[in-house]
Formats: C-alpha cells, sequence, structure tokens
C-alpha cells in the first residue's frame, strides 16, 4: 500500500501535490502522501503539545543515539528522526533474528529463523506481544513488560547482553538507557495488605520518605494513632519466605514439582536450571539464556527490615497511579503460606484434573516466587481460562471471591468449581439477585456479577447483608472474569471496595475502543501472561479456523439510496443489501450439505428477523423467551434437521452456546475488535477440531463500497494480530445457480427498497444486550432511550397515508387513567395497589 | 445539423457510476450522458477532478491502520 510511508513533518516541501501532472499512477501516488503530510499537520494543531512533547522525546533519543561522526546521506531528511543507518549492521546478521526500533521500542522477530524459539521465549519474557502473524512477530518493551522481568528475577546486564546477541544491530543506546531506567527503579515500593489495612512499605526508608514529601502521595497518609515523631515511619522487621517448595495446584508429581518454582519458562524453557556465571569467558547463547531464563529465585532467604507507612482504602488506586507516574511502581505481591491470619480454604484439584501446558505457564508467571502477583491473565476463548482461575484459587487456598458479568457464568463458574477440584458446595456462595446465601465456615468462594457488586443504589435487606459480609473481611483472593469491562467507572470501584491480597483478571480480549485498557495496569496489575493463538491452535487446544470476508457488491438502487441517506438509515441499507442476502444463503446451503453446524450472527435485530423468516431458520434475540430459547437450543445440538440457527446479541455471552463449526456475520456492532475475537470464540472450542484436517469458518459478509468495508476491516485488527488471515471473496462461484434463490429479480429487490426506506431510523439500532452496562457507550446508551420523543417519522406516499395502498392510518391515545396514578382513594391506593406494585 | 459534443466514455463497476452520479449532482457539468449500468459519457476536462473526487469518497471506507495506530 503506498501510504505506508512515514514522512516526517518537516519535508512537506518535498512532497507537494502536482495538480498539472497527466501521468496517472505518479499524481495518485504524490497526491496521497501530500495528503497525508497535510494531514498529520492538521492532527499537530490539534494536539500540539503532545506531538511537541513527542518531537522533544525524539530529539533527544536522537542526540543520546546518534554518534557525532554521523553523516547523513541522500535520503536521510525522508526518514527525519527515524533514520538510523548509524547503527551498523553485523558481519552474520542473517543468523540473528531481531532488530529492535529505538524510536517506540518495537522488536521485530523473524519467525524463519533458527534461534526463533529461544528468542520468542526471552522476548515473551521481557516484552509484550503485538502482533503474531506468520512470518514476522512484532513486540513491544515497555515499563510494565519490564517490571514483570525484574520480578521474575532477571537482571538488567543479562536482559542488555542477549538482546545484543540477538540483534542484527548494537542495541541502540537509548532504548539501553531505558531498560535501566526502567529495570532499577521496579520492586523498591511494596503495596501490602494487612489486618484490612493497606501500607505502603519499602526496605529503603529515604524512598518512603520521598513518597511522603511527594504532593499527591503525602497527603493521603493516614496517621496510625500509636507514632509521635513528625515524620515517623513504622519501623518492622519482617521476614521474607524463600520461594523453593512450591507446586501450582498442590498437585504433586514429579511433573508439576520440578516445574513449580524454577522460574517463569520451567516446563518449556531449557533443560534444567543450570546457572553460568555472568563472568564465564564468552559464554554461548545457550549459556546466557540458561543463566537468565532458568534462574531460581533463590535470593530472597535473608532478612529484610522494612519501613511502612498507612493509607487509607480509597486512596490506593491514587497513590498507584502516582507512584507509577514517578517511576516508582508499586510491587504487590501476596506472601500466601505465611499469612496466618486469614483461615485456609482446604481445596485441591481433582486427581483427574490436567492441566495444559500453556495454562501451567500462565500460572508460573503468576506464582513465579512463591507468591501471588496480581495481574492480568489472556487466553483465548474455550482454553480453559476457568481452570486457571480454579488453579490459581487452589494453589493459593484462601477465601476467594469470584466475578463474572452475567449469571449464566456465575453458575457455569460454581459448576466448574465443583467439577474440578475438591471443594465441597456447602463451601461456596452463589451472590446474585435470585440467591443470596453464605457459605459455612472460616472459609469458603463466593461467586457473583459486577452489577450486584458494584451496585450502589439501595439494597435489599439480604442484599446488604451479603455486602457487608464481603466489604469487612480480608479475601485472600479475587478473580474478575472478563476483565475488560472493569476499566468501566462503574466497575472499578469493585476492585476497591473489596479487599483482596492477590488478584486475577482473565479475559480473551484485553481491548477496548476507549483508551482506558491501561487503567488496568494500576487497577489490578500487568499482564502476566498472554497465549499464542496460533500455536494453541497448532497444538489442537483450540480449533483450526479458516477467517473469510465475502464483499457483496451492492445493487444499483440499494447504492444510490445509500448515498443519499444519512448514516443511521445507512446502515440498514447495507445490511439489507439483496446480494448479502444470497451470498448468506448460498453459504448456508454449502455448509449445510458439508455437514456442519452453522450459526449466523446479525446485531441489527430487524434484519435478523427479516433474514431468518425468509430462509426459514429460528432464530435468538432479547426478546425471545427462555423456554423457546432453550427449545431453539436443544433442537440446534441434537436434531440433524436443525443445522443453522439466528442469533443476535444475546449470543455473544450470556448463552451457554453449543458447539458450532460455520459462523457467518450479517451485521455487526461498528468497529468493535473485542466483539469480533468473542464471536469467534464461539467456534474455538468446537469438538471435532481434533480431526485430522478439520476447519472451521468465519465468514463476515460485508457490502462493497460502504461504510461496513471501513468497520470491518478495523474489528479484524485484533484477530489479525493474533496470526488469522482474512482471506478475501469476492465472487461465490455457482450462486446465480442457487434454486429458489432469494431476491433474483428486480421487482423483488425493489420491494426490498421500499420495505427498507419506510423503516424509521430506531429499526437501525444495535440490540441492546443483557451485559450492556458493563460497557460504557458500547450498548444503546439507556439514557438515550428515554428522551427518544414519542413522536415517530415515516416516509411514505400522500396515497398511502390516506389509506390508497394498503396501509391504515391509525391514532394511538395513551390511557388516560395512568394520568390519574396518585390520585387514588388513599384506602385502595395502600391495599390494592401497593400490592400491584410487588 | 447534427451537433457533436467530445466526451469520454467512462466504463465502471455500477457503485462507481452510482457515486460519479451523486459528485454530478453535487457540482454539476460533470457527466453529459447517462449510457446504462456500467457506462457514462463525461466533459473530458473534469476528469482528474473525478478521481479526485472518487478517491476522497472511497478512502471514506477504508481503514487505514497507521493513521489509527494504537497498542
Amino acid at each position: 500500500m503506498s501510504n505506508s510511508i512515514d514522512v516526517s513533518p518537516k519535508d512537506d516541501d518535498y512532497f507537494s501535490s502536482d495538480d498539472g501532472s497527466t501521468d496517472d499512477t505518479a499524481d495518485s501516488h504524490l497526491d496521497l502522501l501530500g495528503k497525508r503530510v497535510r494531514n498529520k499537520k492538521g492532527v499537530k494543531h490539534k494536539d500540539a503539545l503532545e506531538a511537541e512533547e513527542m518531537e522533544k522525546a525524539e530529539q533527544k533519543a536522537m542526540e543520546m543515539d546518534r554518534p557525532a561522526e554521523f553523516v547523513p546521506d541522500s535520503v536521510s531528511r525522508i526518514f527525519g528522526y527515524s533514520d538510523f543507518s548509524f547503527l551498523k549492521l553485523k558481519p552474520d546478521h542473517a543468523s540473528r533474528p531481531l532488530w529492535i526500533n529505538p524510536v517506540d521500542g518495537r522488536i521485530y522477530l523473524e519467525s524463519f529463523s533458527p534461534l526463533f524459539e529461544q528468542a520468542q521465549d526471552f522476548l515473551i519474557t521481557i516484552a509484550e506481544p503485538v502482533s503474531r502473524p506468520s512470518f514476522i512477530h512484532e513486540y513491544r518493551i515497555t515499563t510494565h513488560s519490564l517490571y514483570a522481568a525484574v520480578s521474575v528475577g532477571l537482571e538488567t546486564d543479562d536482559i542488555i547482553s542477549v538482546l545484543n546477541r540477538l540483534s542484527k544491530v548494537p542495541v541502540a543506546p537509548s532504548v539501553v538507557e531505558f531498560i535501566k531506567q526502567a529495570t532499577h527503579s521496579y520492586g523498591k515500593v511494596k503495596l501490602v495488605l494487612k489486618h484490612n489495612h493497606y501500607f505502603v512499605e519499602s526496605s529503603q526508608a529515604d524512598i518512603l520518605r520521598m513518597l511522603l514529601h511527594d504532593e499527591v502521595i503525602g497527603k493521603l497518609r493516614v496517621h496510625t494513632g500509636d507514632s509521635n515523631d513528625a515524620d515517623s515511619n513504622d519501623d518492622e522487621l519482617e521476614r521474607v519466605s524463600p520461594a523453593s517448595g512450591l507446586a501450582i495446584g498442590a498437585i504433586s508429581g514429579p511433573a508439576n514439582s520440578a516445574s513449580g518454582p524454577s522460574g517463569p519458562s520451567g516446563p518449556s524453557g531449557p533443560s534444567g536450571p543450570a546457572k553460568s556465571s555472568a563472568s564465564a569467558p564468552d559464554p554461548t547463547v545457550e549459556d546466557i539464556y540458561e543463566s537468565v531464563i532458568g534462574e531460581g529465585d533463590d535470593g530472597e532467604g535473608d532478612l529484610d527490615t522494612v519501613h511502612a507507612f498507612q493509607i487509607s482504602t480509597a486512596s490506593v488506586e491514587i497513590v498507584k497511579k502516582r507512584c507509577q507516574e514517578i517511576d516508582y511502581p508499586m510491587l504487590e505481591e501476596y506472601d500466601f503460606r505465611n499469612d496466618l491470619r486469614n483461615p485456609n480454604l482446604e481445596i485441591d484439584l481433582k486427581p483427574s484434573t490436567q492441566i495444559r501446558p500453556y495454562q501451567e505457564k500462565s500460572l508460573s508467571k503468576m506464582f513465579g516466587n512463591g507468591r501471588a502477583r496480581s495481574g492480568i491473565i489472556v487466553l483465548p476463548c474455550g482454553a480453559g481460562k476457568t481452570l486457571v482461575g480454579i488453579t490459581a484459587a487452589c494453589t493459593i487456598r484462601k477465601s476467594a471471591i469470584i466475578l463474572c458479568t452475567s449469571s449464566v457464568s456465575v453458575m457455569q463458574w460454581k459448576q466448574q468449581f465443583l467439577q474440578w477440584c475438591t471443594i465441597q458446595p456447602n463451601q461456596v456462595a452463589v451472590f446474585t439477585s435470585e440467591s443470596k446465601e453464605m457459605f459455612t465456615g472460616d472459609a469458603g468462594l463466593v461467586v457473583s456479577t459486577y452489577s450486584m457488586v458494584a451496585n450502589t443504589r439501595n439494597r435489599s435487606h439480604d442484599s446488604q447483608k451479603v455486602m457487608d459480609f464481603i466489604t469487612s473481611r480480608e479475601w485472600g483472593f479475587i478473580i474478575l472474569d472478563e476483565v475488560h469491562v472493569v476499566p468501566a467507572a462503574m466497575f472499578r470501584r469493585v476492585v476497591t471496595t473489596i479487599a483482596a491480597h492477590a488478584k486475577l483478571g482473565l479475559t480473551a480480549t484485553l481491548v477496548r475502543e476507549d483508551e482506558k485498557i491501561s487503567d488496568l495496569n494500576f487497577l489490578i496489575g500487568p499482564k502476566l501472561y498472554e497465549a499464542n493463538w496460533m500455536e494453541l491452535s497448532q497444538k489442537g487446544h483450540i480449533a483450526n479456523v479458516q477467517c473469510a470476508e465475502v464483499w457483496c457488491p451492492m445493487t444499483s438502487e440499494f447504492y444510490q439510496e445509500y448515498l443519499r441517506e444519512n448514516s443511521r438509515k445507512r446502515m440498514l441499507l447495507y445490511i439489507m443489501n439483496p446480494t448479502k442476502f444470497q451470498a448468506c444463503q448460498f453459504l448456508i446451503q454449502y455448509h449445510e450439505n458439508r455437514g456442519d453446524k452453522i450459526i449466523v450472527f446479525a446485531d441489527n435485530v430487524y434484519a435478523l428477523q427479516e433474514y431468518a423468516l425468509k430462509l426459514g431458520k429460528p432464530f435468538i434475540y432479547g426478546s425471545t423467551p427462555q423456554q423457546e430459547r432453550m427449545n431453539i437450543l436443544q433442537n440446534f445440538q441434537y436434531n440433524d434437521k436443525v443445522n443453522t440457527i439466528f442469533l443476535s446479541k444475546v449470543g455473544d455471552t450470556s448463552i451457554d452456546l453449543p458447539e458450532a463449526t460455520c459462523l457467518i456475520q450479517i451485521s455487526s456492532h461498528y468497529g468493535s475488535r473485542r466483539q469480533e475475537a468473542q464471536r469467534l470464540g464461539r467456534i474455538l472450542r468446537a469438538k471435532r477440531r481434533n480431526d485430522e484436517g478439520f476447519n472451521a469458518f468465519f465468514y463476515s459478509l460485508v457490502s462493497k463500497d460502504t461504510q461496513e468495508m471501513y468497520y470491518s476491516t478495523k474489528r479484524q485488527a485484533f484477530l489479525v494480530d493474533q496470526g488469522y488471515a482474512f482471506k478475501i471473496i469476492t465472487h461465490l462461484h455457482g450462486m446465480e445457480n442457487l434454486p429458489n434463490l432469494a431476491y433474483s429479480t428486480p421487482k423483488e429487490r425493489r420491494e426490498l427498497l421500499q420495505e427498507v426506506l419506510l423503516k424509521n431510523e430506531e429499526a437501525a439500532g444495535v440490540e441492546l444486550g443483557e451485559d450492556s452496562e458493563n460497557f460504557i457507550g458500547h450498548g444503546v446508551s439507556k439514557r438515550l432511550k428515554t428522551t427518544v420523543s414519542r413522536a415517530t417519522k415515516n416516509q411514505s406516499s400522500l396515497s398511502g397515508l390516506a389509506g390508497g395502498e394498503d396501509m391504515a392510518y391509525v391514532e394511538y391515545s395513551r390511557n388516560k387513567n395512568k394520568e390519574l396514578s396518585g390520585a387514588h382513594h388513599p384506602f385502595f391506593q395502600k391495599n390494592y395497589y401497593k400490592k400491584k406494585k410487588k | 445539423m447534427a451537433r457533436a459534443i467530445k466526451g469520454s466514455l467512462v466504463e465502471c463497476d455500477p457503485s462507481i457510476k452510482a457515486l460519479i452520479v451523486k459528485i454530478d449532482s453535487d457540482y454539476r457539468d460533470i457527466v453529459i450522458e447517462e449510457l446504462d449500468d456500467t457506462h457514462l459519457l463525461v466533459d473530458p476536462s473534469k476528469i482528474p477532478f473525478i478521481k479526485r473526487e472518487l478517491s476522497k469518497l472511497l478512502s471514506e471506507n477504508m481503514y487505514n491502520l497507521n493513521e489509527d495506530n494504537q497498542a
């Protein structure tokens, strides 16, 4: 694509657009580049401050990097700050797999290099994966990923030397500086929860004093009653326990005990935790790997004196954020084995439970040095996130609380807990609107939803009792399912109202369409582990999926109307495109003949009904009663004659969906990447996935030359980063020959167009899902709905309104009696209407 | 006497034709005659203008990863 060259703002005179040129290609090429430059300048006006800051940072980095004798050559000014030709290629660069971009810390890794496996293991430890398609992987070094690296015991110098070994060019000084800075300040400050109070702890008193003098943190300190000095720190002696002997999930066995404490890549890393000293003469790459990755963390057996001051529970989030800003990020680790105050919960995994290697790897990142680290684990849908949560709970063995998005998931979690570990049913308490009992005994499990816990308005007496119980005690562990919903304003409170030592967030899609995803870093913790989807599907843990985008050209009448309308009606037009209908029908028939089970997703309820009724398939949407839903789903699963169902947004989360092997998407919610990934997750757990050559299919039908193309590409961004390639299908072979092809005559199409145009704008809306309050701005806002006026607009001809066509003109009036509410006789009000309200 | 107007023949997809017709309705004097679903007769001097407008309209439908680059 011609738009991929990065143009620096200084060079716009080079790229002024050339109007007089008649050469087709040259004109458009320069034109586009010129436009990009002009766009960039426009952006600069908008956030001029940010851009200037970036330029200053780039300049500083450049001064640090560029040696004095560097002479820019003729093409340097095209690249501006990104000219790195002073970093010379090493003579054996072909055998080194990576290159680091000093500007933004991105690492590009060749997957076809012989050192790929080890390089990948190393990069997972120190960097975050950004994009992992087939040939070139992208990772990014961030402060958080470096903190994670340091917390498992990697040293600054080791990191830098391994990077130098693997990089095609010498690592730029600015990158080295960045790594040193980030790794230096990590781990100095800790947040500890003791006796339901939060303390900021450090082994160096001067750091604490520095924090107290900081304007934000100093004010938030809570003075305990028994200290006299003006600038007192509570001195405490604490013994930090050694890291040996931890078996994750408490399953004893040779495999697990070996992998338990031996560092982050125990199960899949190099053989044995051999340590080679850094001063060995010319160590090979393997030696460095073993010293860096295979190192156990057993240097912590000494006594440490620590100093601490207390902060209030409400200010924890502020203090954490502030500490991050001043580059002293807080370490939160829960030493659960030495926690004598909280009662133990004696649970273990059942012996029949099998943990897969990637699940074990993710847990070893959490329990890396014998303590529980808070953070987020990202695993694809269907890969067994629930089991990861259960195993972590069985390792910590303290009271735990689990929060999910809906009551259906609550039941699923409870059932899975009972299935995979030795917990007794009376130790598990479910807190939803239907059931509010508590567990018996000192320690147990509570499973609830975010809405139940975050609710601040009046509660019933029973709910209030349960909430008091939850907020009054200390929890050892909190599991946050679908953690990407937590940054929403409503749910952030949950994290602070519940006092938990260790927090684990689980999700498949750590993306949001707003900027709040980075808030999770200080709300819960850093990303501990992110699975490689492609690797998992190769190993057969999730299904192999072929993704395709089918381009359906708009018919000319539909397209003309599309160009004329405004944006909400437009959506209706490109969804109800007759060509899309035909494509959908063709694909359904093709896959039914292959014996696949097909689910068709449509966000828009009107389109869902039209499609399903026309093609004669069952459909489920928000208003479908529960009984009917169960009926349809059972038939889908077991009845050979029912092979296709249509689902609306309810199918995204709340329904316990049976397996399907083919997914067709005909309409979707703008550019939501999360939704696309979660829909794909519906077919990742297909049971037939381990059959030879089995492929699941994911089709996204888009109308060509419409806004839908834009949203479609945006949505696919997340899946493309995971390694899925979307094939483009422009023409379905044999579609014209399909018998009973819908809308094959122009007359039928015109009728469809009429019908669609008559629908008012509300029909173009997206269905309010049952979990819409979990997403800010992504469900249709309830507030908007209440201000809709009662007048509706319809477009029709005059003869139609007069009753000349088959339309009746009906007037509605509100029931006058309703206006008399509150004007009842007190006797009736008390006895009849009050009872009715209940 | 026959009147002859010089024009350029444009052959395209139905959707592009609809776009050019829309440009014509906004700006006047672009299209001389619409021949059928896929052919148009346009004023030759307006051809670069048509190209620019078309690429502007079509680029709204393209999602460019670099512009929207985040995380």
